[in-house]
């Protein structure tokens, strides 16, 4: 469909880079997911702690955050948008080397936060637990990224730029601009990893949030609907549904998006004037988000039909009807109300879960499927084991998304209880007895979510497997042709 | 609606771009339903700035309107405030539909005597409501929300045996300031024949028995005697001492060395050869300035009701 009409050449694009990227998106995927079930089987099931400090679920638990979202979805980002880059600019990465250096760069900052936050060191902020020499190799890899991105763009042999690469571009200056920020510590020494926060207090939890919230909403949102706005359409093989409406979104949602980071810590010390911003906010970019999530669907419509016969299609308006759903949750989980029963609950969990597993996983999982084969010139090993993934997938994140909501929303309930006499009905530890089941069940979810990866990453070894077998015996043929002739 | 437009792709015109050969985008204008709806967040938020704190001016900011809060200050005087997360919680304190019934109740507990509150169904029915939670949240990390404790480490309350006293204000004292059980390590003092000989009386004492009565006599000597000074803390007739929180040895309860656990006679020795080699030194915190005067009156009568006190 979208091969025969590509009017440059495959060779002078860089897949090789794209490749690799592609490639440690799903062993991430793997590690990363593999990771949290692990710990939310620690969390039902406390001796899997076992005492060993390494593994406990406090050292884990930004291992698993850090290798799903920086290791497979930043993995997955990075191919797709050299991918969608090069494609829509018609124009080559400027630099192998370059290239090289944030794919080596950018896994090995991931791997030895891995190890070093089970060795005990971390920043304590959330997402970003990296201590300081770490932050400084990820800056650089990043900086890299950037001027990459925006040579390709200066380099396109198109006048307009494809509105994925707005997406794209949005993510790659907001992260640089949040990652400086909210990491501008003073380290102890030189020689050690320990190092303090330029800010304190209210400030400091502020500028976490600033940071955490806009990594979803740039790193998680933004650059995802990046891939959407790319390989949505092409493989509906329709037109997007409609440009103003992705400029309006566009740009109210990277506006937006910077104002409601403090919705994370309403009821605590900070000023309520922030909170309230951060609440409205949040409700004002309900619809921005809903933006990207029409035009997408809206794109599908036409081809409808094609969710018969192409599981590809199930993963993307799949992703797209997750990202709607947590999209409307978020807004209503900042109203202050809302906010006081769910924070500090599984709630929470939850609702990052349904847009982690629901939008994030399964819009790049549509997109691996898509352009793997692409990039290695052939199709893919079994479509039935696609629709095996999906079903898994799908069954997975229902099963832990509700298992959230009753844990969350009962804990969060039970501690606000009261009995006959104005007293507290539930102690702590009884709301903990109670999460018992529903945490049994998110593992469970997790579990079968991750069978659904591991089926992928056996898909797409077989089909890169079967891709240089594929290119061996062309190889042959034509030599055998030229031997002839 | 455009979007019918839309799905048979007439009258709808493209951008005209034209990228990675198929990428095209329809000129479709937003649905309208999304655009109004995007208005009506945006008139929710004008509304919602308009009633509580929101944008700052300089050093100060909005204060929102029709919105204020009336409550007690702590000198007493009523105070009218804009909206605030303070003041809302100390309103909910004072007048909130919960407070007002744990607060009369909380009045009666602190006006009445310890005798008062056990003779009273009521308010003992508040007690148990309001300690049971107090208890599970701050006793129950050591003692267990059920009060069983954890043999070896931390006493159980719900037998009849007190360390450090079982009347209402032995728990209310132990409670308020702390207790530091301690006894000393024998370590490499006493060679192991001698050791065994000690356990093997001390288990004598509640009338576990093993076949070597020399050596239970033999422990006797050591216990009672200068060798050993054991009867200094636990008392001539081994039944501890109140002051010291010294074990009574004469009773069936154990609660370090965990010897109703062990199978055989020589593994209940070896129980107690391990606390007489290791010692004792377990502390529980004062809890006085981190409850209030009557959360430890709720909880000393929570416990003693536990254990059957004296």
């Amino acid at each position: 469909m979208a091969g025969a009409a590509v009017p440059v050449v495959h060779q002078e694009y860089n897949y090789d880079i794209v490749k690799k990227f592609a490639i440690a998106a799903i062993v991430w995927a793997v590690a990363g997911m593999g990771a949290g079930v692990y710990i939310a089987s620690e969390l039902a099931w406390p001796f899997l702690n076992f005492d060993i400090e390494y593994i406990t679920f406090g050292r884990l638990r930004p291992v698993h955050t850090s290798g799903v979202i920086f290791g497979f979805g930043g993995n997955a980002l990075f191919a797709t948008s050299y991918y969608v880059v090069q494609r829509t600019c018609q124009a080559r990465l400027p630099s192998d080397a370059a290239a090289n250096f944030t794919f080596w760069g950018w896994n090995i900052a991931i791997l030895l936060g891995g190890i070093s936050y089970m060795l005990g060191y971390s920043q304590g902020r959330e997402y970003a637990e990296p201590e300081w020499p770490i932050d400084l190799l990820i800056t650089v890899v990043w900086v890299t990224y950037l001027w990459l991105y925006v040579e390709t763009l200066r380099r396109r042999s198109q006048p307009h730029i494809y509105v994925a690469n707005w997406f794209y571009l949005g993510f790659i200056l907001a992260t640089a601009l949040l990652h400086i920020f909210n990491n501008l510590a003073m380290p102890v020494s030189l020689t050690g990893m320990k190092s303090y926060s330029l800010f304190a207090g209210v400030q400091d939890a502020m500028t976490q949030w600033w940071y955490g919230h806009n990594a979803v909403g740039f790193f998680l949102t933004a650059a995802f609907l990046g891939m959407m706005y790319y390989f949505v359409p092409k493989q509906a093989g329709r037109p997007i549904y409609s440009y103003r409406l992705s400029i309006v979104h566009f740009w109210a949602l990277v506006f937006l998006y910077m104002w409601v980071g403090t919705h994370h810590l309403h009821w605590t010390a900070i000023p309520d004037w922030t909170s309230s911003l951060a609440a409205t906010f949040s409700i004002v970019l309900l619809m921005p988000s809903w933006g990207g999530m029409i035009n997408g669907v809206m794109t599908l419509s036409g081809a409808w039909d094609k969710l018969r016969s192409d599981p590809i299609m199930l993963f993307m308006i799949t992703a797209l009807s997750f990202y709607g759903m947590s999209t409307f949750e978020g807004p209503m989980m900042s109203l202050k109300s809302v906010n006081a029963l769910s924070h500090y609950t599984d709630w929470t969990v939850g609702h990052v879960h349904s847009g982690a597993l629901g939008w994030v996983a399964m819009i790049s999982f549509g997109s691996l499927y898509h352009m793997i084969p692409r990039l290695y010139n052939t199709t893919i090993y079994s479509v039935r084991l696609i629709y095996v993934h999906f079903f898994l997938a799908t069954i997975g994140i229902v099963l832990y998304i509700v298992a959230m909501w009753v844990s969350g929303i009962g804990q969060g309930l039970m501690l606000r209880a009261f009995d006959d006499y104005g007293n507290l009905a539930y102690t702590f530890v009884e709301s903990v007895a109670f999460m018992h089941w529903p945490l049994a069940t998110r593992a469970l979810g997790g579990g079968i979510f991750l069978t659904g990866m591991l089926i992928m990453a056996y898909n797409i070894y077989k089909t890169i497997a079967l891709a240089r077998r594929e290119e061996v015996a062309r190889e042959a043929a034509e030599a055998a042709k030229l031997a002839q002739a | 609606m455009s979007n019918a437009d839309n799905r048979n792709s007439k009258g709808v015109e493209t951008t005209g771009h034209v990228w990675d050969g198929d990428l095209q985008e329809y000129n479709n204008p937003p649905p309208m339903w999304w655009t109004w709806a995007f208005y009506g967040t945006i008139v929710f938020a004008l509304i919602y700035w308009l009633l509580y704190p929101t944008w700052p001016i300089g050093k100060d900011f909005t204060k929102g309107m029709f919105n204020n809060i009336t409550f007690v200050n702590d000198k007493g005087e009523e105070v009218t405030t804009h909206w605030n997360m303070r003041a809302l919680f100390l309103k909910d304190q004072q007048t909130g539909e919960q407070a007002v019934k744990q607060r009369e109740y909380l009045d009666k507990i602190a006006k009445s005597s310890y005798a008062e509150i056990m003779q009273d169904p009521d308010k003992m029915a508040f007690v148990n409501s309001m300690a049971k939670v107090l208890f599970a949240d701050n006793c129950g990390p050591c003692h267990g929300r059920g009060a069983d404790g954890v043999i070896g480490l931390y006493p159980n309350l719900r037998d009849d045996d007190w360390l450090w006293g079982g009347t209402i204000e032995d728990i209310e004292q132990t409670i308020r300031k702390g207790r530091n059980g301690y006894m000393p390590s024998f370590a490499g003092v006493f060679p192991k024949e001698k050791l065994e000989a000690v356990a093997a009386y001390v288990l004598s004492l509640s009338g576990i028995e093993g076949e070597d009565k020399a050596k239970i006599e033999e422990g006797k000597h050591i216990f009672q005697g200068e060798e050993g000074g054991c009867y200094y803390c636990h008392a001539k007739d081994a039944k501890g001492m109140k002051s010291q929180g010294s074990a009574n040895l004469a009773d069936k309860v154990w609660t370090i060395a965990n010897v109703p656990a062990a199978a055989t006679y020589e593994q209940k020795l070896a129980e107690v050869e391990k606390v007489i080699v290791n010692g004792v030194n377990r502390e529980m915190p004062a809890w006085e300035g981190r409850l209030s005067d009557t959360q430890i009156r709720l909880l000393t009568v929570y416990v003693h009701q536990l254990g059957g006190g004296k």
